[in-house]
């Protein structure tokens, strides 16, 4: 095992990969999630999340959780995204979870948290701040969860309120995407019920912005575990495709490709790396910089996988186009990398005299 | 990395009470293809870190080191750093020979090289390269034969960095006539100061001329200056290449960092942040800075464990090619005053510019470091060589 895994952390991946792997089944999971309509797979959910435990990796210990932190989950989400294998950890162990720690009360907390942790609960987390009419497009998971939180302005303070799915009144309407094995949704509110609607807190939109960025940094360890898939498969496929009476992996354009890949790959772990160790003061810096280059290295990645692939990387049968499709559906998720950088740069800017 | 050891503030007390007066002026002065300025002074400066016992601090205790820790080598190059020391110009002795002398070398030779770089008075260049083996790097051609207890030298090396200011030049040659490859080479250890060598220098682009040609016809060295046998010589000098990696990897990016400031806050000042692709590239370049340092972590902490990790064979092409691509942020950021020469001189970031462009070819080109992560870290087929194609002329 290497730095900065213990060996428990080495169990917990294994684990994890064991059953994905078997899930993804050489594409042929994700394939059976497109034909069926739905990007979601609840028998995945019941058995990842509850049977496995992996729901509860970071929740704390106090809930029933494992207390694994944002390290915890970089290992879960890098395996989820070799699999691509779409689950809602990222907003139900991610934001959702982070939002309740951060702002619930006790009550709350002892509510909703041993739920998340024994995969009794999924959440979808909303952003209706600016929202006209009560309605938002692209929301993650929306379909496939049955509670959404929704932080909404109070004035000049940002509230959050859970919704559950089955509210009269709550209209969720799966869009068609490119990327068909990830679930987004337009959700219109107006017609629900105040009282169908749970207060869970009050924050800032400082603070809700630092809790939000923290799963930048497992969006970003998705990136890294499907762009290694995509570089894994590349270098298998080099190596037994023969042409000009020798493997392709034998060209030196093809190595240094791959080399690049590589480089890539691993400058993106770094970052994923370092942002889950960083410490709460440097963790939105942290954050920015794992998704901001970890996207941009997985879109990288899934081209230059399919390029090295020849004819067959452009087929569909082959699963190359699914993880280039998440990866592009990457860039779009909680703003662009160009955005992250230019607020990096803000925050560099204040830092220099 | 935890920090139990008392050396980091031992060093940088004595940084903060000894790097001052008329060092003042080297301050900051550690780009490489800086160190022709003060020249003088900086071998003055060298004596003074080597009287204080601060040269080879991470050699056993025996041969006059501290023996110190992997993260205490780490405190040490990132306090040096912190200071603003100027480059080490004695850095080929302290941190590339010593090493390989400690590890391979004779007690006699231990006894004879190792007080003279210890003590700051002693200086080393690398003899390696040659006209025709840059990146080939085995293809040596220069030849050494034993005559009465001596090695007779006759041959030409190129690319030298400070041979005009080093005492001695660590030299592979081949030893064995007919011999090809990577066999029948010696590492031999030679005096410069002699008459069958010729130290001519080389022009760069930046302008100042730190590397050379070293010629020799006859030149001399002892029976016993030889580290390993003859056939050795290739082990020996890819293990010397081994020691290059390391603490001083953090040292050194702490002086990127540096550089890095500069350039943001040149930005800062002459307006150069409100454009909006100024600010992706210094938000890139900020990135790459940690990605660098978190990434030498992963390797340090899997090299105390012994273990050599993938992930080390990425460092020199990231760091070289991150460096090169803040020099032309660095003149972007200047925008048109990146033109003008003050005083008729190269300022600092018009050097890191310059300088940096050799940052991608020296230590194995870019292209030599991809095959390598191809191969090693990635397990695919090797180069052939030759490889049946005519050489035209
Ligand atoms: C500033 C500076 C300081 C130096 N200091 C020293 C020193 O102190 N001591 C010392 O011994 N040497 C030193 N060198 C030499 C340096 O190590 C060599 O320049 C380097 O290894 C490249 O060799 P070359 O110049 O012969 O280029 P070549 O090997 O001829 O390379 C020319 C081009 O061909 C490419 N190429 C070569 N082989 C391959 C391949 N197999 N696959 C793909 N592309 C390939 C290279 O990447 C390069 O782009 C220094 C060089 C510089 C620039």
């Amino acid at each position: 095992m290497a730095y900065p895994f213990t060996d428990e952390h080495e169990m917990i991946r294994m684990a994890a990969r064991g059953f994905l792997q078997d899930w993804y089944d050489g594409g042929a999971g994700p394939e059976r999630i497109y034909q069926s309509g739905k990007a979601y797979d609840s028998r995945a959910w019941a058995g990842f999340a509850g049977e496995l435990g992996m729901a509860a990796i970071a929740i704390d210990e106090a809930y029933g959780g494992a207390s694994l932190g944002d390290l915890g989950r970089v290992i879960v989400m890098e395996e989820l995204g070799a699999s691509l294998c779409s689950l809602p950890f990222l907003t139900t162990c991610g934001i959702v979870a982070d939002l309740i720690d951060g702002i619930g009360t006790d009550e709350i907390k002892q509510d909703v948290l041993p739920k998340i942790a024994a995969g009794e609960m999924r959440a979808a987390y909303l952003d209706g701040h600016d929202a006209k009419d009560k309605r938002v497009y692209n929301t993650v998971y929306a379909d496939c969860v049955d509670t959404i939180f929704l932080s909404r302005r109070a004035g000049d303070a940002i509230e959050v309120v859970s919704i559950p799915t089955e509210a009269n009144g709550l209209i969720i309407t799966p869009e068609k995407t490119m990327d068909p094995t990830r679930s987004f949704c337009a959700v219109d509110w107006s017609g629900v019920a105040p009282l169908d609607m749970t207060v869970i807190g009050k924050t800032t939109q400082i603070q809700l912005n630092e809790i939000v960025m923290r799963s930048f940094i497992s969006l970003a360890a998705e990136c890294v575990g499907g762009a290694q898939k995509c570089l894994d498969m590349t270098l298998e496929y080099a190596a037994q495709r023969v042409q000009f009476d020798r493997p392709i992996a034998s060209f030196q354009a093809i190595k240094h490709r791959c080399a690049d890949m590589f480089i890539c790959i691993e400058a993106a772990r770094s970052a994923v790396y370092a942002a889950a160790l960083a410490a709460p003061d440097d963790k939105t810096e942290a954050a920015l910089i794992a998704k901001a280059y970890a996207v941009d290295a997985y879109f990288k990645i899934t081209g230059d996988a399919i390029q090295l692939h020849g004819g067959i990387g452009f087929t569909w049968e082959y699963p190359l186009h699914f993880f280039f499709k998440r990866a592009r559906a990457n860039r779009s998720m909680f703003g662009s990398a160009p955005r992250d950088y230019d607020r990096l740069a803000t925050l560099i800017f204040e830092d220099v005299a | 990395m935890s920090q139990t050891s008392n050396l980091r503030a031992e060093f940088s007390a004595w940084m903060h009470a000894n790097f001052c007066g008329e060092y003042e002026c080297l301050r900051g002065r550690a780009t490489p293809g800086d160190e022709d300025a003060f020249p003088g002074l900086r071998l003055k400066w060298e004596r003074e870190m080597g009287a204080a016992g601060w040269i080879g601090v991470g050699w056993p205790k025996a041969y006059g080191g501290r023996d110190a820790s992997l993260e205490d080598l780490v405190s040490f190059n990132e306090e040096y750093a912190r200071h603003g020391g100027p480059g080490r110009a004695g850095h080929i002795g302290e941190t590339l020979l010593a090493p390989t002398i400690i590890a391979y070398g004779t007690e006699a030779q231990k006894q004879k090289y190792l007080p003279g770089i210890k003590a700051g008075t002693e200086f080393w260049c690398q003899g390696y390269s040659e006209p025709n083996a840059g990146s080939d790097l085995s293809n040596i051609k220069t030849k050494a034969r034993l005559e009465n207890g001596r090695w007779i030298i006759n041959g030409q090396k190129i690319w030298t960095s400070l041979a005009m200011d080093s005492d001695y030049i660590f030299v592979v040659a081949r030893a064995e006539d007919g011999s090809v490859g990577r066999c029948g080479l010696v590492f031999l250890l030679v005096k410069l100061d002699q008459v069958g060598i010729d130290i001519r220098p080389i022009k760069q682009m930046s302008g100042t001329a730190e590397f050379n040609e070293v010629f020799f016809e006859g030149a001399m060295c002892d029976e016993a200056d030889i580290i390993g046998g003859i056939g050795d010589g290739w082990k020996i000098a890819m293990a010397l290449l081994g020691f290059e990696r390391g603490a001083s990897t953090l040292g050194q990016q702490m002086i990127f960092a540096d550089e890095f400031r500069q350039i943001a806050s040149l930005a800062k000042r002459n307006g150069m942040m409100q454009d909006p692709m100024i600010r992706q590239r210094i938000a890139k370049a900020y990135a790459g800075l940690k990605i660098m340092r978190f990434t030498a972590l992963r390797t340090l902490e899997a090299s105390q464990g012994g273990e050599l990790s993938k992930e080390g064979y990425m460092s020199k092409i990231f760091w070289a090619s991150w460096h090169r691509d803040l020099g032309e942020l660095a003149m972007d950021v200047m925008g048109a005053s990146a033109e003008i020469l003050d005083d008729g001189e190269y300022n600092k970031l018009q050097k890191l510019f310059l300088f940096s462009r050799s940052d991608t070819i020296y230590g194995g080109t870019n292209q030599i470091q991809r095959n390598i992560i191809a191969e090693r870290a990635l397990g695919m087929p090797k180069e052939p060589r030759g490889g049946g194609i005519v050489i035209k002329g």
